[in-house]
Order: structure tokens, then C-alpha cells, then sequence
């Protein structure tokens, strides 16, 4: 295990960004409680200074677009963690005209948690998995939508217009 | 249980009203009130000036059997502790219902809703832009002919996972034996 | 004269969730702003139409995602309007019960919220630790800790566990020795004082007009509250008051959810007291072939944000013929928000709309 990866895995920033109702068990993640400070992970007001997206919950064709738009922004490596059952295969909304269903179609992801709403515990589970497979070397999404950024903006396009960013927001 | 302030209500709604609307009691509390397309703005206006200040919301309900819209103004009155549901139904081929915005300036959200989830129009309201779509091209959602399942599947449809399931399932079956797999 | 725009949001920390502000500013003075919603809307009245009467049960409490059983129960109580089931008395007290953890709970959240706008980060940490405690009795009473799906129409899915109402009772005693630490720490603190009062003020008229409901009508100066004015369940046969602050600032609006708490506190008290004995939920028909009779009902009650409200249409089908919900945040949080926010100075801009408490998902759906 490199410097690098150990520094890395262990002061891990992760992005101020509620995009779904798994946001509510957030707080309680980075409070007096469970406490995620103790891993290294502070929640950061910026996407150019923050390696890790949350993306807590379903997303909308309307937050995915600034998903996209925050993701890209972001310096690499960086990592994502998709929280519930809803970014997998739709979950609950699998027939909701508004929200995508397979998140890695449009953005690559490391880890997934199940559930509905995941706990906290679950979340905390997913962060020290995040943090071996740094280590190890295997947390590689960011490189997969580097080299195959074509694909990805192909599944893009089929959801929102990608070249005309909406001037007002 | 009595309906007195109910019925008293009814009975200054029917004085006042008696051509235009007609109003029932359909329990404690709760009225409803039946109008024409032309008159809402009239009978929603004299109930504000009796006491139903507060617009609760607005509603659409689409009966496309009778091929009408039914436009539902809620309505509480603090005075009264009563509430009223003013309905008045409109064609679905030409919808359109003036705006309520004169009488109550809140309306202009709900109008804005009611727009692009039906596609009703509101002559009279200015900021009939879309509310929480964008990028949207199909018709209005919330109509009862627009099938969400089979525009989900076609615009996000996603990636069949048979054959992975079967791999599962085969390793399972080595477990449980004698199990069907699907 | 051309303005200094700002982009504020979704991805912000100044915003209460997942929405966002378009501002005009003339150097610090808030000129204009729009208010841009849809971010969390997934069509839930669409797809409840898809969905048979009992199916909807889970998918309601998606709604509102601080204060999910608001959601559940008004659920409950249109179906059972229209079908004519009449819970038993022990439900509705557990109802009662449920429904005032779930304010304190949100008003924990709340706190938590407007203090970290205001730049106070000890008190999330206080407030929603706190906060957990209850998260804990919501999850012996139904299993989950943010979702619950607790309530059915027709009663209450499962009777309290054994020893659930001292253990309540200890927590509500918690509670109470812990209001004295943030009062000293929140309500009496001279920055939260002098940062909030007299800002952002909504008048009793205009807040009355505009449909504003709630805790923020009330700190505005209207005594209305629907567990009052349009009783529900049992709140008829409980002794609370219903505070007014009256200013309408930032600072009556953080108060007034404070004086809330204690009637909250007290309520739930009265109805670990008063409970009684009795079945918890009643005989339902198949849940697969459940046509509910044909009819249109308007239900509402009171959540920490403002009137909620289900309008329920009937056709006499397995499924819902229309729904639409009434979230409190859709008029404070778009209109109200937008025109009140003008001549505002920036920083005071989240702080303002923390106090508003506007919870996106249950304008958007």
C-alpha cells in the first residue's frame, strides 16, 4: 500500500449534495452519534475539492443533470457511493416517469448500499469498504467513465439534452 | 354532533347563489359546492368576502370516461372552522378556466402545477412556465392516458438481467435441490 | 441597471435540501429571486394510481421525508373516510403518539437546521444526537428508523411492546432536562438574537392571503392550528395550548417551534396516560380485491411544517382514481420565499429560509 493510497483512503471528502431522500440519514451519520469524522470524511461545500458524491437516493432527470455536471467537476480520484435500492434498479419508483434507474448507466459507481433508507451503520459499512478497496487499488469507476466517456454520454443524451445546459437553473 | 354552523353557511350560499352553484354538506366541516366553468371566479370571490380566506390547494381530476377536467378549489375559512370544495368541471379537448389569481394570489402555483401536469390553460395567469420538469417531452403526466409504465420503460428502459439471474439461481440450485428455478 | 446574479443550490449547503434560488443582488441587497423546484419530483399521484389501495401504504410516507408519518396517517384516515372503517380508540391514541414523535423529532431537525445557517455548529450536533433517541423508540415500536410504514387504514400495524411507554416516558424526560441546555445555548444566545430579530418579517395579512399554514402562521400571529380548529383522531379529548408569537421574524419562528416542543412533550404524555386497552387494528377485506366505495374526500392535519392535506377521489376500483397531496412547503416555499426575500441582505438568505422550514420533497413529490 503506497503513501498515496493511505492518505487518500483516510481523508476522504465527500460532497455536500442531497439528491434524495437518503440525505435525512446523513446528518445522523456526520453527528455527536455515529460520527463519520472519525473516519476522515468531512462533508465539503465544493465539487473541485471534494473526492467523494454521495448520491443519496433516486435522481430525477433534472438532478441528474447537475449530478453529471458536480461529477465532472470533480478532481480525480473520485469516488461514488450510490445509496438504496432506487439508484440500482429503480426501486420503488421502477415505473415513475421522472427518475433514471440504473445509475451506472449514466455516472460509474464503486459501492452500493442496499435498502431503503439505508442506516447509518450501512453507511458507515459502505465507507470502510470504500476505504479497503482504495487501498487495495480497485476503487477504479473514475478511470472507467474516463475511458469510456463515449458510452456514457450516449445513455446521457438518451435521458436530457446534454449539449444545451439550461441557461437559467 | 350538530351541523349548525354547516348548516347556517349553506343557507347564506344558497341565498346568495341560488342560480349559480349549489352547495351540499357532506359532513361536519366539510362542504361542497358545485359551479359552472363561467362562474367560478364570481362564487370564489363571494366566498372570500364570506370568510373562506384560505386556499388550500387546487386540484385536477381527470375523468376521461366524461372527457372533462374537474377543477377543485379547497377552501378553509378560520372564521367558521369550516371547509368548502368549490368544483366545476371544463371540456378536455379546449381546457381552459380563467386564473383565480385576482382573488387569491396563491393560486398562481397551483395553476402553474395544474398546467403542465394536465395541460390546462389559465388565461390571465403570467408565469405559466414549467414547474418540475424539464427537459420533458411527452405529453402532460398526470393525464389518464399517458401510461408512465411503458414511457419509463422506453425512455429509461433497463438492462435485462436474465442471464445473470440465471447463473445466480443455478448456484443456489446446487444448495437447495429440487427447487424451480424461474 | 444590471444586478449581480447568484446560483444558488441543489448542490449547496445553504439550501434546505435539494432545490435552488436564482438571486439578483445590487451589491448586498437582494433584489429579485426565483425559486426552482422539481429536482425531487417523481410523480408519486401518477404512480399511487397504479398501485392498489394497500400498496400505496409504503409508498406514502416517501412524501415527506422528516416527517413520514403525517403522510401514513392521513392516508389512513381518507381511506378509512371513505370506506367508512372506524379505527378503535387504542389506534387512535398510538396514532396521536406517533404523530408527536414525529414533530419532535422534525422540530430536532429543524433546530438543527436553523442553527447551522446561522454558522452555531455545536447545536446539530446536540440536536440531532438528540434526535436519535427517538429514532430508537420509533424503531422498537415499527423497525425502521426514517421510514416506518406503521400505520394501515383500518388501525395500527402492531400494539405497543412491552415496557414502551416508560421507555418513552424516560425519553421524553431527556428531553426535558436537555431543552434547559439549549435554551441557554440556541434560544437565549445573543448572536442567534441579534442575527434573527426583526429579519425577514411576514405579516399576519399577507401570510394569511398567501396560504402560509403552520408554525409560520402562528409565529406570524394567527392562533390557528388544525388539531384545534379541525379535530382529528383523538386531539379533541387532550389538554394542550396552541402558542402564537406574533412577530413574524426569523426569530419568532425559531421560538415558536420551541414553545411547540414543550406542548408536544406534553401531549405525549397525556397519551401514554390515557391510553386504552383494546384491538389495535380492525378486520380488513382482501387487500387484493379491496374496491373502496366511489367518493371524494378532503383530509388534513397538522405536521411541524404546516396543514398537510389528501385529496382523495374514489371511482369504487381496486385502485385510486386520483390523488393529490397538499405538502405545507409549496406555498412558503415558492411564493411566499420569493417575495419576501427581496431587500434582504445575502447572508441572511439561508438563515431565512432554514426558519421557513420549506422541505422540498413535499412540494415536489
Amino acid at each position: 500500500m503506497g503513501l498515496f493510497k493511505f492518505s487518500r483512503s483516510r481523508s476522504l471528502w465527500m460532497m455536500h449534495f442531497c439528491t434524495g431522500c437518503g440525505a435525512i440519514e446523513m446528518p445522523p451519520t456526520m453527528t455527536s452519534r455515529y460520527d463519520m469524522e472519525r473516519f476522515g470524511i468531512i462533508p465539503m461545500a465544493t465539487p473541485r475539492q471534494s473526492d467523494l458524491l454521495l448520491v443519496t437516493g433516486y435522481l430525477t432527470v433534472k438532478t441528474l443533470k447537475r449530478v453529471v455536471r458536480s461529477y465532472e467537476q470533480m478532481a480525480e480520484p473520485k469516488y461514488v457511493i450510490a445509496f438504496g435500492s432506487c439508484t440500482m434498479r429503480g426501486g420503488m419508483y421502477w415505473d415513475s416517469y421522472n427518475t433514471v434507474k440504473e445509475l451506472d448507466l449514466y455516472i460509474p459507481v464503486d459501492i452500493y448500499i442496499n435498502g431503503c433508507m439505508p442506516r447509518p451503520e450501512a453507511i458507515i459499512d459502505a465507507f470502510i469498504k470504500l476505504r479497503d478497496m482504495i487501498d487495495k487499488g480497485e476503487a477504479n469507476a473514475w478511470k472507467n467513465y474516463r475511458d469510456n466517456l463515449d458510452w456514457y454520454k450516449q445513455n446521457q443524451a438518451k435521458v436530457f439534452d446534454i449539449n444545451k445546459w439550461s441557461a437559467k437553473i | 354532533m350538530s351541523l349548525d354552523v354547516e348548516e347556517s353557511i349553506k343557507q347564506d350560499i344558497d341565498l346568495r347563489l341560488k342560480d349559480i352553484a349549489k352547495c351540499e354538506i357532506q359532513r361536519e366541516r366539510r362542504l361542497k359546492l358545485y359551479t359552472g366553468k363561467d362562474r367560478v371566479i364570481p362564487v370564489l370571490g363571494f366566498l372570500k368576502s364570506y370568510g373562506f380566506i384560505h386556499l388550500a390547494a387546487i386540484s385536477c381530476v381527470d375523468w376521461l370516461d366524461d372527457g372533462e377536467f374537474e377543477i377543485v378549489y379547497n377552501l378553509w375559512s378560520y372564521r367558521d372552522k369550516a371547509g368548502i370544495l368549490v368544483k366545476t368541471r371544463i371540456s378536455r379537448e379546449n381546457p381552459e378556466i380563467d386564473t383565480a389569481i385576482p382573488i387569491y394570489e396563491i393560486a398562481e402555483t397551483y395553476e402553474r402545477e395544474i398546467h403542465e401536469m394536465f395541460g390546462v390553460n389559465f388565461p390571465g395567469n403570467p408565469n405559466l412556465t414549467s414547474l418540475f420538469l424539464e427537459d420533458w417531452n411527452g405529453p402532460p403526466p398526470m393525464r389518464k392516458d399517458f401510461d408512465t409504465r411503458k414511457y419509463a420503460a422506453e425512455k429509461y428502459g433497463m438492462r435485462d438481467l436474465t442471464e445473470q439471474l440465471k447463473i445466480g439461481m443455478d448456484k443456489i440450485k446446487g444448495v437447495r435441490d429440487g427447487d424451480e428455478i424461474l | 441597471m444590471r444586478y449581480f446574479e447568484y446560483f444558488v443550490g441543489p448542490q449547496h449547503v445553504g439550501v434546505t435540501g435539494n432545490m435552488s434560488y436564482h438571486l439578483w443582488a445590487d451589491g448586498d441587497e437582494i433584489k429579485k429571486m426565483i425559486t426552482s423546484v422539481g429536482y425531487l419530483h417523481r410523480g408519486f399521484e401518477k404512480l399511487m394510481e397504479y398501485r392498489e389501495w394497500v400498496k400505496n401504504v409504503p409508498m406514502v410516507p416517501r412524501i415527506c421525508v422528516p416527517e413520514p408519518d403525517v403522510n401514513e396517517v392521513l392516508y389512513a384516515m381518507g381511506v378509512e373516510e371513505l370506506s367508512g372503517l372506524v379505527p378503535s380508540e387504542r389506534a387512535q391514541y398510538i396514532r396521536v403518539l406517533v404523530l408527536e414523535m414525529a414533530r419532535l423529532s422534525a422540530f430536532l431537525f429543524y433546530f438543527a437546521g436553523a442553527a447551522g445557517a446561522l454558522g452555531l455548529y455545536t447545536i446539530p450536533q446536540w440536536t440531532i444526537g438528540d434526535r436519535d433517541y427517538i429514532l430508537d423508540r420509533f424503531e422498537e415500536l415499527t423497525g425502521g428508523r426514517a421510514y416506518h410504514i406503521y400505520t394501515t387504514p383500518g388501525g395500527v400495524r402492531r400494539d405497543l411492546p412491552d415496557g414502551f411507554k416508560s421507555r418513552v416516558q424516560e425519553t421524553m424526560n431527556y428531553l426535558k432536562k436537555r431543552l434547559i441546555d439549549y435554551d441557554r445555548l440556541m434560544f437565549e444566545n445573543a448572536i442567534i438574537v441579534k442575527r434573527t430579530k426583526g429579519i425577514g418579517i411576514i405579516e399576519k395579512d399577507y401570510a394569511m392571503n398567501m396560504g402560509v399554514t403552520g408554525p409560520n402562521l402562528r409565529a406570524s400571529g394567527i392562533k390557528a392550528d388544525v388539531r384545534k380548529d379541525d379535530h382529528y383522531l383523538v386531539y379533541d379529548k387532550l389538554d394542550f395550548d396552541v402558542p402564537v408569537v406574533g412577530d413574524g421574524d426569523i426569530f419568532s419562528r425559531i421560538m415558536q417551534r420551541r414553545l411547540e416542543f414543550d406542548e408536544s412533550i406534553k401531549i405525549i404524555e397525556q397519551v401514554l396516560e390515557m391510553m386504552p386497552d383494546g384491538g389495535f387494528i380492525e378486520k380488513l377485506p382482501n387487500p387484493i380485491e379491496w374496491k373502496v366505495p366511489a367518493g371524494d374526500v378532503y383530509v388534513k392535519l397538522e405536521s411541524s411544517k404546516g396543514e398537510f392535506g389528501y385529496y382523495i377521489v374514489s371511482n369504487g376500483e381496486e385502485k385510486p382514481y386520483r390523488i393529490h397531496v397538499r405538502g405545507p412547503s409549496y406555498t412558503h416555499g415558492i411564493q411566499v420565499a420569493q417575495e419576501k426575500i427581496v431587500g434582504m441582505r445575502i447572508a441572511d438568505v439561508a438563515p431565512f429560509l432554514f426558519s421557513l422550514d420549506v422541505c422540498p420533497p413535499d412540494i415536489e413529490r
